[in-house]
């Protein structure tokens, strides 16, 4: 019964990572499709017109989360020197930000003053609610990562965990990089 | 060479070790090449289209598979003059006749083209041997003749892009390039037609409506131009009317139109061609969201208003 | 038994995942105070997500991959002989089976509601069923049958073939591979499940506004296809990575079978284009589910907006069907013409040109749903385009058998009649193409004769070419060539009678997606449900000779076709790892009648030193 997956056993591991690496970003490459279709109907319906949104919070949660890539940029070149304290940190760091913003997003939803059965509202609710799944979802994956880094599974050369997660922060980020302003800024 | 009979439990050398005689081809095509010049008489390679008589060889090819060609054309324009069409009931359906009969005549010459070839290779160039025992010529495929397929295929296309593509859209859409329809938007009589589930209701410009309730029939004056303005309660439906060919979806949000001039009187209970047939799918009753149509001469029609209206619609 | 085990003990576990989701979406509802807490479609969402998971996890994902993640020791559950193919298993052979029986139950179930409809339409009036029932069976058969088109080539012989036919050992992501084969089970319960539910009652392209007001089985029918959408994103992300990172050393770009090209091609559209389904999908769940308003026009959607967003998958997704077929006709054609594949370059570049042009070209499908005038004349030109690199196709196709030396096997007589069939669906294509003709053609019969000759003509006819054509080296058996003739000439002749005719009803007025019609076509329709009935008993032969030959048939040779291609160069089936060794590539595979031509050989084993180019038709 329990043996290990054979097919991937022999072979070498740089192999292996670029097929991981190329797989990832041709993941990103059909996932953009998926966002940017969600865009496409954004001004399809809605042309440049928008509703009243809270610019404060809306500015704060962008910078919550572009700040997060730039401490999940940190614990990836951390592990890369093998200086797992930093990386440790740059995780937790990478996930508070990212709890923080999914937090802004919900408080964001609790006060937005239009409704869900106007078109507005739909565009509004499903492209943060989209996006907000992908940052709940990365979080996981950090915290399942981060988890691993303290048993101390990662090195310098063996912590393809912690670049594939880092790599679909930085996506998540930049998707946001294009939501909000074309959810907050435009009119 | 017939299939010999193993045990299926090989070990993988063995079997490899079988795989690799047919692996390196040119083994396997000089054996086969021997083979042939035995049974024959001829080195296989005479075939390769360099000898003169190949040459000739390959031209009578030509000229049959082309005999061939012509023949299936010809029969196949055959559907050019063949009756496929509902009753011509508009000047519309007379233009869409028209241009499908014009495609057809392009288009047969196209499908038989590749029938042709392929009937023609199946006949003349199967072997006949229970297993292949020579290599066909290395023709590749890189001088004139992609080039000059290319040309042709694209000139055609280009061709039926633009006429009767693009000169029809043209004629099909005047005016208003944002809005939704076909034909002038002017027009001597303007219907609206509302679509719900799973029928429709008309209104004349007097105010007169017809549905199944009130009159049940669509009457529509000869040689007028009739616009419909289009509209849904519910779901997309779509106004098809086969005996004038155009059709125009009837969209929830959005007044869609579509502009048509009959040309011959005829009526649904002798013509079914005669009917507003909805054609998007629309739930449990699309089938039947179908009404009834009668075109009568401008007389008639006016007259018939009017007693619509005095049995107090 | 460890196949009942594993497959049992998934089921076991999706359903307690079902009925966990059921109930926790009911408590999360009660919670934000909803009056009913259970009835919400929003629970049979929460199920599906929840059962999905515990069906995934029951049947092999946990103990192979996700164990991983917790940093856990992963295992495999092995199972020898056929119950393999009830197992999570990884090896890429073992899933391209999978694919296409499943597939092929799944053709011939959707098969058989088809004749069903055509029971109903033989004449006017209603006989058999209801229009209720008719709208299920035709919704139904619609879906499964684009299931199959996009899933059996590609799932089936691209799995099987791609990694042998490049020399690899297996797919660069195997579990991923068994992953979006086992997504495909939960899948077929859902579309199997609508009927119970009230039926699709909005066909497969599921329109809005119906399809967001119409009974819950839609709900079954979103989630269905959004996971089958993903199972087709991950497939082709895997084809992509393998065909470009594992091809065997010296497996140049110019030297890749075209089969492979077609799948690489098709892998692009795939991971591209699919998102455009899901999306739609989406879309219409949120309505249903959560109260949004995408398409409702009152509250400032607009139902357009799916259809745009759906015909930007869905037409891409015709060439997703029919790409693999082009190219395992071609590849199927060369061999057995036993001459070079003409104009390989003009064919690569036409499914290049297919690809580019493919995603500019939806909005043919709306012509005459009142978007907007000005978009009509650019989508005319563009779909017009589209034929141009098709043709191409069609040179290569026709220019390897010129002159060829044509074995008539049943593959080949297949692949033959992939490119008959296709020459007829391909301009019909262009008669709808033209917005003047389509106006009266669309949402007609005539467009069911036009995608019937395509998808069927063209790819279910290349998936029976890919059957013949592997199932030696699938199974290790031979199948009966006299049957199999049987079965291509009986479903050849009975395919084109029935959809040849169905053009007819369509011109002459006859719309789709009814189970009535005026009685003034009651002859065509009889005709037409006559030879699909032939057409339908054909697949009795096929059923016959393909379970004959894999339980008692006699057994295959490693290479029976004489083909070059690397799969035919191991044994008939491979073994675990395909080769012997790394297979290193030479030459072109299709340099038929090349003298000492090589494609690939076995550097170390004592048979396969490498003939060196001057031996000319020496050889070793
Ligand atoms: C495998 C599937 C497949 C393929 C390959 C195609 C190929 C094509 N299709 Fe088809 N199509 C469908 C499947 C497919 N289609 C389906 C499923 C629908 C209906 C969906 C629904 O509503 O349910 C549909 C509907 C459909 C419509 C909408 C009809 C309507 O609803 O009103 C249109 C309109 O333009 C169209 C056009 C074309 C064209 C131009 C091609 C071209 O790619 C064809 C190109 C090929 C050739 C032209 C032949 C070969 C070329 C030569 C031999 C060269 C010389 C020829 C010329 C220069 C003309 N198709
Ligand atoms: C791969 C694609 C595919 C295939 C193979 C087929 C195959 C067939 N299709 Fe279909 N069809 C579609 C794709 C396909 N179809 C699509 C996408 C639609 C549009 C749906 C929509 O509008 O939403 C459609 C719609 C459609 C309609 C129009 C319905 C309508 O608009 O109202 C019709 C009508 O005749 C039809 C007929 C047939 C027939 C007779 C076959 C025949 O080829 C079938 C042959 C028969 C068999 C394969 C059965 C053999 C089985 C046995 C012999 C017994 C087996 C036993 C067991 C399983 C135990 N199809
Ligand atoms: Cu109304 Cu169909
Ligand atoms: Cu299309």
């Amino acid at each position: 019964m329990a043996v290990i997956a054979p097919a991937e056993a022999h072979r070498p591991v740089h192999d292996h990572l670029k097929l991981n690496r190329a797989g990832l970003w041709l993941f990103f490459f059909s996932e953009s499709v998926l966002f940017g279709l969600l865009l496409t109907a954004r001004f399809y319906l809605e042309g440049i017109q928008r509703e009243e949104l809270d610019q404060l919070l809306g500015l704060g949660i962008t910078i919550v989360l572009l700040l997060s890539s730039v401490t999940a940029f940190t614990a990836e070149t951390a592990i890369e020197h093998d200086n797992r304290k930093l990386a440790n940190w740059g995780l937790i760091a990478t996930i508070a930000l990212g709890v923080l913003f999914a937090a802004g997003v919900g408080y964001e939803w609790s006060i937005a003053h239009f409704h869900r059965d106007e078109a507005f509202g739909t565009l509004f609710f499903t492209m943060t609610g989209i996006h907000a799944s992908h940052v709940i979802s990365g979080i996981g994956i950090l915290v399942l990562v981060w988890v691993q880094l303290l048993r101390g599974r990662y090195t310098s050369r063996d912590h393809w965990p912690i670049a594939g997660a880092v790599m679909y922060w930085h996506f998540v980020d930049v998707v946001w990089v294009f939501f909000y302003p074309a959810l907050y800024l435009v009119n | 060479m017939a299939p010999k009979l193993r045990q299926i439990q090989r070990t993988g050398e063995q079997a490899h070790k079988e795989a690799l005689t047919y692996f390196h081809l040119d083994t396997f095509h000089d054996r086969m090449r021997t083979a042939a010049a035995a049974e024959w008489g001829v080195a296989a390679r005479s075939l390769s289209l360099a000898g003169q008589g190949a040459q000739l060889l390959h031209v009578r090819h030509l000229i049959t598979a082309g005999l061939l060609w012509v023949v299936l054309t010809a029969v196949g324009e055959l559907l050019v003059v063949a009756d496929l069409y509902p009753t011509v009931g508009s000047h519309e359906a007379q233009d869409f006749d028209d241009i499908f009969r014009f495609l057809l005549l392009l288009g047969v010459p196209v499908m038989t083209f590749v029938f042709a070839v392929l009937i023609y290779a199946g006949l003349q160039f199967r072997i006949r041997t229970a297993v292949p025992t020579e290599d066909g010529p290395a023709m590749r495929g890189q001088g004139w003749f992609p080039r000059a397929w290319l040309a042709v295929t694209g000139g055609l296309a280009i061709f039926v892009m633009i006429y009767p593509g693009l000169t029809g859209l043209a004629e099909l859409q005047q005016g208003d390039k944002g809005a939704s329809g076909w034909g002038d938007q002017e027009a001597e009589v303007t219907i609206k037609a509302t679509a719900f589930k799973w029928q429709w209701l008309f209104e004349y410009p007097d105010g007169t409506q017809v549905s199944v309730a009130a009159g049940k029939e669509l009457v529509l004056p000869n040689e007028t131009s009739i616009k419909f303005e289009v509209n849904a309660a519910d779901v997309v439906h779509s106004l098809w009317i086969p005996a004038f060919r155009m059709k125009i979806d009837a969209m929830p949000g959005r007044t869609t139109y579509m502009t048509v001039k009959p040309n011959k009187l005829g009526e649904f209970a002798s013509d079914q061609a005669y009917r507003v047939q909805c054609t998007e799918l629309c739930g449990l009753d699309h089938a039947t969201m179908m009404f009834p149509v009668r075109v009568v001469e401008p007389q008639e029609f006016e007259s018939w208003l009017a007693s619509l209206n005095e049995g107090g619609n | 038994m460890h196949a009942l085990k594993s497959v049992a003990g998934a089921a076991g576990l999706g359903m307690i995942g079902f009925y966990l989701g059921l109930g926790f979406v009911a408590v999360l509802r009660a919670m934000l105070g909803y009056p009913d807490a259970w009835g919400g479609e929003i629970n049979i969402v929460g199920g599906y997500v929840f059962g999905l998971v515990g069906w995934l996890m029951g049947i092999g994902m946990w103990g192979i991959w996700i164990r991983e993640w917790f940093g856990l020791k992963t295992y495999q559950r092995r199972a020898p002989g056929w119950q393999r193919y009830f197992t999570f298993n990884t090896d890429h052979k073992v899933i391209g089976i999978q694919y296409l029986v499943t597939f092929i139950v799944v053709f011939l179930l959707a098969g058989l509601l088809a004749l069903g409809m055509r029971l109903e339409l033989a004449s006017s009036g209603m006989q058999f069923i209801s229009h209720s029932q008719y709208n299920g069976a035709m919704g139904l058969h619609g879906i499964l049958m684009i299931a199959v088109a996009v899933a059996a080539v590609i799932g089936g012989a691209g799995n099987y073939a791609v990694p042998l036919m490049i020399g690899a050992d297996d797919m660069a992501f195997p579990r991923l591979n068994a992953l979006t084969f086992w997504l495909i089970p939960p899948v077929a319960v859902a579309l199997l499940a609508t009927p119970f539910l009230g039926g699709i009652e909005t066909g497969w392209t599921a329109y809005p506004p119906l399809s967001t007001t119409t009974n819950s089985s839609q709900i079954l029918f979103d989630l269905a296809i959004i996971t089958f959408g993903l199972t087709s994103i991950l497939g082709g992300l895997n084809f992509i990575i393998t065909i470009i990172f594992m091809r065997a050393p010296g497996m140049t770009w110019g030297r890749l079978p075209i089969f492979v090209w077609s799948m690489f091609v098709t892998s692009w559209l795939a991971i591209f284009f699919t998102q455009g389904f899901a999306v739609a999908l989406l879309m219409i769940l949120l309505d249903r589910v959560a109260g949004m308003a995408f398409f409702s026009a009152e509250a400032g959607g607009d139902p357009l907006l799916y259809q745009h967003v759906f015909w930007f998958y869905s037409h891409p997704a015709v060439y997703i069907m029919v790409l693999p077929g082009f190219g395992l006709a071609l590849e199927v054609i060369s061999h057995f013409s036993r001459k070079p594949l003409f104009a390989y370059r003009y064919a690569v570049g036409a499914f290049l040109g297919i690809l580019g042009l493919s995603g500019v070209v939806w909005a043919h499908h709306m012509f005459t749903s009142g978007m907007p005038n000005y978009l009509h004349g650019p989508f005319l030109v563009a779909t017009e385009l589209i034929s141009i690199p098709t043709g191409l196709i069609f040179l290569s196709a026709l220019g390897t058998i010129w002159m060829g030396k044509l074995w008539l096997q049943t593959p080949m007589l297949f692949a033959m009649a992939v490119i008959f069939n296709f020459a007829c669906g391909g301009v019909t294509g262009i008669f709808l193409a033209d917005v003047p003709t389509d106006i009266h053609l669309h949402d007609t019969y005539f467009v069911v004769a036009h995608f019937h000759y395509t998808i069927v003509g063209g790819e279910i006819f290349a998936l029976f070419a890919g059957i013949y054509y592997w199932f030696p080296k699938m199974t290790g058996r031979m199948y009966n060539e006299t049957l199999a003739k049987l079965h291509f000439w009986w479903m050849f002749i009975g395919f084109n009678l029935t959809f040849f005719t169905m053009h007819l009803p369509g011109v002459k007025g006859m719309n789709r997606r009814v189970a009535d019609f005026p009685e003034s076509l009651d002859n065509l329709n009889m005709l037409v449900s006559i030879s699909g009935w032939l057409l339908g008993l054909s697949f009795l032969v096929f059923m016959y000779n393909m379970i004959n030959a894999w339980i008692r048939g006699p057994v295959a040779e490693a290479n029976p076709w004489r083909a070059r291609t690397l799969e035919w160069q191991t044994t008939s089936p491979p073994p675990h790892e395909n080769f012997p060794e790394q297979p290193v590539i030479k030459g072109h595979p299709y340099d038929y009648g090349v003298p000492g031509s090589v494609h690939g050989v076995f550097p170390n084993s004592g048979l396969a030193g490498a003939p060196s180019g001057s031996a000319g038709g020496g050889g070793q």
